[in-house]
């Protein structure tokens, strides 16, 4: 039975797909066409074919922000799902004052990236940064010009990190926390009387079950991290040499720096396109958690 | 015996996590007591924490460099704006794809998720195209539209996690009582559904708020946001970082309040579309 009109359902409907039409839908296959072209910097355009998507393989340009960004999931979700864990596990205790304590904690949740990327770049700094001042004070650094965070290729990527992991780590700790507080107290209770101490509850009882959350909040953190663009652009914006750049920063400098629609349309759409990709397989093994539970 | 055993672990357990929130606020403290320093004390060498004495020559210097109250007040509304638009719309169209019952709706929802998994960087090129060929570059207009239309996905992904709770049996009922479709959905799915746009409306406000990207490219005089402003601190000299870590505070002060405050609605926003309760 058709409870509401078709013609009623279409005049809600559509407004708002207008938007993400025109907004969305469109400069997406805007950039698929745009990306079989070359522009020249007159504004003459001359078709190419794969030209584009060939380069971006097989050149340095796209493929070291490619292989940076893969490195930056790594190393940032790495160690926010590992952090993001064990606070978890430390507010699941009840105790006094738990709660104003993770609301702390949870302050940096809705920062802007823009923000917590000029605030760590104000720390790592390495003259008057904070970090290897405190470094020099306990004794691990000799001078504060030893580590140049964001001026050196080798650490570069790795200081990017750190805002990202500041920033993020409060939203795994959420995600795994709500996991946690609903793992099955009769099989923890069964495992005490089975005599397992407190690690062996985490390792063999909570974190088995947590694992649907924790996969989802990886998935999420993945693909956000992927498209990290506002930290990068705060410390380093990209540099140096290209040591922080990533796919979404190396997009942004193509068309504004370099103004090659062509090439960025190409590296845009393979960046789209690995996201949606990633979703839908993600959501094929997580999203519909009833399929598994009739299994 | 075994109670002590316990204590001393809980007391292990707090200690731990006031070292972990001290830990997570000091780059936040850092950045409040930076802003409070003589502009010569932040990038003093070395460094030190705290200021020798209180300064507002920071605050001063900012409101000097640049239009503070124009940009924060294009920001806010800008937020607002698109906040409006992408919630209304985006609510009524996600409740027109879950009502419409058919096979296309499968197919809508999943295009509203991979749309919401698009990311800003990666479309910028066409839209920013867009903007200058309907003449709205560097109005607060396009940058409404755009924030609009890129945050819908997300508040269609939340409002249709809520819709699908509401059984259309109470649609029915107010089908019977003849009350028109719009009257229903205002009247009776709304209200319902009132955690989940709160959840929508704080999560996109706070989202347009710290956008930066799009802005950075749409903008460049008269529509610029506080993003952006606070973004040509990065070029400037050192000497300008006391008044770049003032605007920061100034831009972020307000966030954390309300994010505090509305701290459960936050949570369901970062989480939505993963954990279906």
């Amino acid at each position: 039975m058709q409870l509401i009109s078709k013609k009623t359902l279409l005049a809600f409907f559509l407004p708002g797909a207008l938007f993400m039409g025109v907004f969305m839908i469109y400069p997406i296959f805007k950039m698929a066409f745009d990306s079989l072209y070359s522009f020249d910097p007159s504004g003459i355009k001359e078709f190419v074919g794969l030209d584009n998507y060939i380069k971006a393989f097989t050149n340095e340009s796209f493929l070291q922000p490619l292989k940076n960004t893969i490195v930056y999931i790594f190393i940032a979700v790495g160690v926010e799902l590992i952090l993001g864990t064990i606070f978890a596990l430390i507010f699941e205790r009840n105790f006094k004052g738990n709660k104003v304590i993770r609301s702390l904690i949870m302050t940096p949740l809705m920062i802007a990236p823009l923000v917590a990327g000029l605030i760590w770049k104000l720390m790592l700094s390495s003259q008057f940064g904070i970090i290897n001042q405190l470094l020099v004070n306990v004794g691990i650094l000799e001078n504060s010009n030893q580590i140049l965070w964001l001026a050196d290729e080798k650490w570069s990527l790795l200081a990017c990190c750190f805002a990202d992991i500041w920033l993020t780590t409060p939203f795994m700790m959420l995600m795994i926390l709500s996991g946690l507080q609903g793992v099955d107290r009769s099989m923890l209770e069964a495992a005490t009387i089975d005599g397992a101490n407190w690690w062996q509850k985490i390792i063999k009882v909570k974190l088995p079950s947590i694992k649907p959350v924790l996969l989802t909040a990886l998935s999420i953190r993945i693909i956000d991290a992927a498209r990290t663009f506002d930290i990068i652009w705060a410390m380093t914006q990209g540099g140096p040499n290209g040591s922080s750049e990533l796919i979404s920063v190396v997009i942004y400098k193509t068309l504004t720096r370099y103004n090659k629609v062509g090439y960025a349309s190409a590296m845009a759409l393979i960046l789209v396109v690995a996201l949606v990709v990633f979703t839908l397989v993600f959501m094929q093994g997580l999203w519909n958690p009833k399929k598994k539970q009739t299994v | 015996m075994k109670k002590k055993k316990i204590n001393i672990h809980t007391k292990l357990i707090v200690v731990l996590a006031v070292v972990c929130a001290v830990v997570w606020l000091f780059p936040y403290i850092y950045l409040i007591s930076s802003s409070l320093k003589p502009g010569t004390e932040v990038v003093s060498i070395p460094a030190k924490f705290f200021p020798t004495v209180f300064s507002v020559e920071n605050f001063t210097g900012l409101f000097k460099r640049m239009p503070v109250f124009d940009y924060i007040l294009n920001s806010f509304i800008v937020a607002i704006s698109s906040t409006l638009i992408a919630v209304i719309f985006g609510a009524l169209s996600s409740y027109a794809i879950q009502r419409s019952g058919a096979k296309i709706a499968t197919f809508l929802i999943i295009i509203v998720l991979c749309l919401k998994m698009i990311p800003a960087s990666s479309i910028a090129v066409p839209i920013y195209e867009l903007i200058t060929k309907l003449g709205l570059y560097d109005t607060r207009i396009a940058l409404i539209i755009v924030y609009a239309a890129i945050n819908m996905p997300f508040v269609m992904w939340v409002m249709l996690g809520f819709y699908e709770g509401i059984p259309t049996s109470i649609d029915e009922a107010a089908c019977v009582d003849g009350a028109s479709s719009l009257q229903t959905f205002i009247r009776i799915i709304l209200p319902i559904c009132k955690p989940g746009l709160a959840t929508a409306f704080l999560f996109t406000l706070f989202l347009s708020w710290n956008e930066f990207l799009l802005s950075l490219l749409l903008t460049s005089t008269e529509a610029k946001t506080f993003t952006v402003g606070l973004s040509e601190f990065l070029s400037a000299y050192s000497m300008d970082l006391g008044p770049m870590c003032a605007g920061a505070l100034i831009f972020s002060l307000p966030v954390m309040i309300l994010s505090i405050a509305a701290q459960r609605f936050i949570v369901q926003g970062l989480t939505a579309g993963s954990v279906k309760s």
